[in-house]
């Protein structure tokens, strides 16, 4: 029972999630449709509402969007929607699987960490969402012409590697309640509609009343798609970001010690009523 | 596999253990509209002293719903008891659960606890790393586990592709895959066909001449008879008797067991029949069903019993249909006990 074995099994658990979702190869034509064409649909309406990008309505954009660059400003957030979507389900879905398929007790008479069996199979979702961040901006450049600098890179990829965290710790905070109650889909629809609500994933923060931006300002969503906007679309540099990763990774840390908290009276709640093995 | 140790005599050991659950619902509805709270509270363990020996095959028998895999999830860490005391292999499951885990192998859910979709070697290599098993000793180790359920020529196929017989014994494998001085055996030839049973038994006692302990929880009283060095015999969460199955069947003062099928004809209840083959051995079961009288008689002699039988039956007018004289069985010792067979 060592720390080095606990992240061998980590990875282990992601790796057995990769090696199942390969063997079903149909899905990465779903991460086709959603990374190119859905986001597409929102910018041709947009196109259509500002007048076929009227400079009016572009400059209007603007001053509520920080950039005139319509369609990245989409795509981004299309990108960010479906992470969220991906880490929302991920690992809920993925325990959830486990337990009506009756792996799930197999797993838990093991000596691992339980902290393994949650944040694991979540694990297995980058590549595929790497995928889809490659497509999306594939299809900004070919359908929109919109090539984003190379500068931008290295702040994108800091921001990324404090988003992971962050995302994961949301998502396994909502996993957790697969252990007590089994289904948790409505809940993660509820709470996945209010993202995309709240965190500026379509539309400015700035549209949304005050009240509603404060609640923005305690997701960690808000901040990682604002920087990834601000690095692509404006590109500001990482020092002007700093302010907003240290809040991100703050806040990350808070939703993961309540993740786990969560996790642990759940799984002890489990335990008592049987219903690891019940679902 | 050479990580068995010696520990004390005593591999598990449980004092006063039991388990309770809720009965009933009480849904948001009711709560919304104040209705009463009716769930109750089900004992499916109730108060179980247990002391399996180390090296061993320790057999819990008992029907369906008895409490045997109630107190199997309570010894394998799944479940917490309601109150009561487990120690495995001298740790405390309550205190150390991973420790504990560390320590025993266990198949609980048979083919189901598996992954379809990934190949037998796959599936144990996933295991091997959750089970902390060094990364230089999990190719051996893996290898060793499949060769021990004879399962090596068809480690590379999809375990979807696998029979159930196959399915169960690479969960024997997964059990092993520790090298685990305990091994818990939940059910572990349900749904298998007599070869597949046969098979997985050999397994079983080839985990004992290794000197592992294994305790293993059944409702088939041939394979308690056949496997288990001794049983427990479980009956609404408690434990109705103890012993090697040669001693338990000895506990029927009788030599053989005679079943008979007397068809009744008209109102009569056979009472009379019952009454006279009472004098000749002991009626352990008597049931009427459909005009047919079915006797479950323990007796000395089934050759003075039989033209008893005949007799009586003649004499209230019916017809013996069934006649059929077995050894004495574990059944037979449940059936003494409970008054109600098996598999009712």
């Amino acid at each position: 029972m060592t720390v080095a074995g606990d992240v061998r099994a980590f990875l282990a658990a992601a790796r057995k999630e990769l090696q199942i979702i390969r063997r079903y190869p149909l899905n990465y034509v779903g991460g086709l449709f959603w990374g190119a064409l859905l986001p597409a649909v929102y910018v041709l309406m947009g196109q259509a509402y500002s007048g076929g990008s009227d400079p009016r309505a572009m400059r209007a954009f603007a001053e509520r969007a920080g950039t005139t660059e319509f369609a990245g400003f989409v795509f981004i957030g299309y990108a960010m929607y479906m992470w969220l979507s991906s880490v929302l389900w991920g690992p809920g879905t993925s325990l959830r699987r486990e337990q009506i398929q009756g792996s799930l007790e197999a797993t838990m008479l093991t000596p691992v960490s339980r902290l393994i069996l949650l944040f694991g199979p979540g694990m297995s979702a980058i590549p595929s969402m790497l995928f889809t961040f490659v497509v999306t901006f594939v299809t900004l450049w070919i359908m929109f012409g919109f090539v984003p600098p190379l500068g931008s890179l290295f702040p994108v990829v800091i921001i990324v590697l404090v988003a992971v965290p962050a995302m994961y710790a949301i998502g396994t905070l909502f996993a957790a309640g697969v252990l007590r109650y089994g289904e948790i889909g409505p809940v993660v629809q509820i709470v996945r509609g209010t993202f995309v609500l709240a965190c500026g994933i379509t539309f400015p923060v700035a549209m949304l009343p005050a009240w509603a931006q404060t609640g923005a300002a305690v997701l960690p969503p808000t901040y990682i798609v604002s920087d990834i906007r601000a690095a692509i679309l404006q590109s500001v540099a990482l020092p002007g970001l700093v302010g907003d990763l240290a809040v991100t990774i703050g806040l990350t840390a808070l939703i993961a010690a309540l993740a786990i908290l969560l996790f642990g009276y759940l799984e002890r709640s489990a335990r008592r009523s049987g219903m690891l093995g019940r679902y | 596999m050479s990580g068995v140790t010696a520990h004390s005599n005593v591999a598990i050991e449980a004092r006063a253990l039991v388990k309770e659950f809720e009965k009933g619902r009480h849904t948001l509805w009711q709560r919304v509209r104040r209705e009463p709270d009716r769930r109750t509270t089900f004992r499916a363990v109730d108060g179980i002293d247990l002391a399996v020996e180390t090296g061993e095959i320790f057999g819990l028998l008992g029907p369906n719903g008895a409490g045997k895999t109630t107190t199997m999830r309570m010894i394998s860490t799944l479940l917490e008891p309601t109150a009561g005391t487990i120690r495995v292999l001298g740790t405390d499951v309550a205190k150390e659960p991973r420790r504990v885990r560390a320590q025993l192998g266990a198949m609980l859910s048979g083919e189901r606890s598996l992954y379809w979709k990934l190949t037998g070697r796959e599936n144990l290599e996933y295991f091997a790393a959750l089970y902390h098993v060094p990364p230089k000793d999990t190719k051996d180790r893996v290898e060793r586990s499949l060769a021990a359920v004879t399962l090596s020529d068809r480690a590379d196929d999809y375990v979807e592709r696998y029979s159930t017989g196959m399915r169960q014994r690479l969960a024997l494998a997964r059990a092993l895959l520790p090298d685990p001085p305990l091994i818990l055996l939940d059910e572990p030839t349900v749904g298998l066909d007599p070869q597949a049973s046969r098979d997985l038994r050999d397994r079983v006692r080839d985990l004992r001449a290794q000197g592992r302990t294994v305790l293993l929880t059944t409702h088939y009283m041939e394979e308690a008879d056949q496997l288990c060095d001794r049983v427990a015999i479980i009956d609404h969460g408690k434990i109705v008797a103890l012993d090697s199955p040669n001693a338990l069947k000895r506990t029927i003062r009788a030599e053989e067991i005679v079943r008979l099928d007397i068809g009744i004809a008209g109102d009569g209840d056979g009472a009379a029949i019952v009454d006279r083959l009472s004098r000749a051995g002991t009626v352990a079961r008597s049931e009427r069903h459909n005009g047919t009288l079915s006797l479950t008689v323990h007796c000395a002699s089934a050759r003075e019993l039989v033209p008893a039988a005949f007799d009586a039956a003649h004499a209230a007018g019916a017809t013996v249909q069934h006649v059929e004289v077995v050894p004495v069985t574990l059944e037979d010792v449940f059936l003494s006990l409970t008054g109600r067979g098996l598999r009712e």
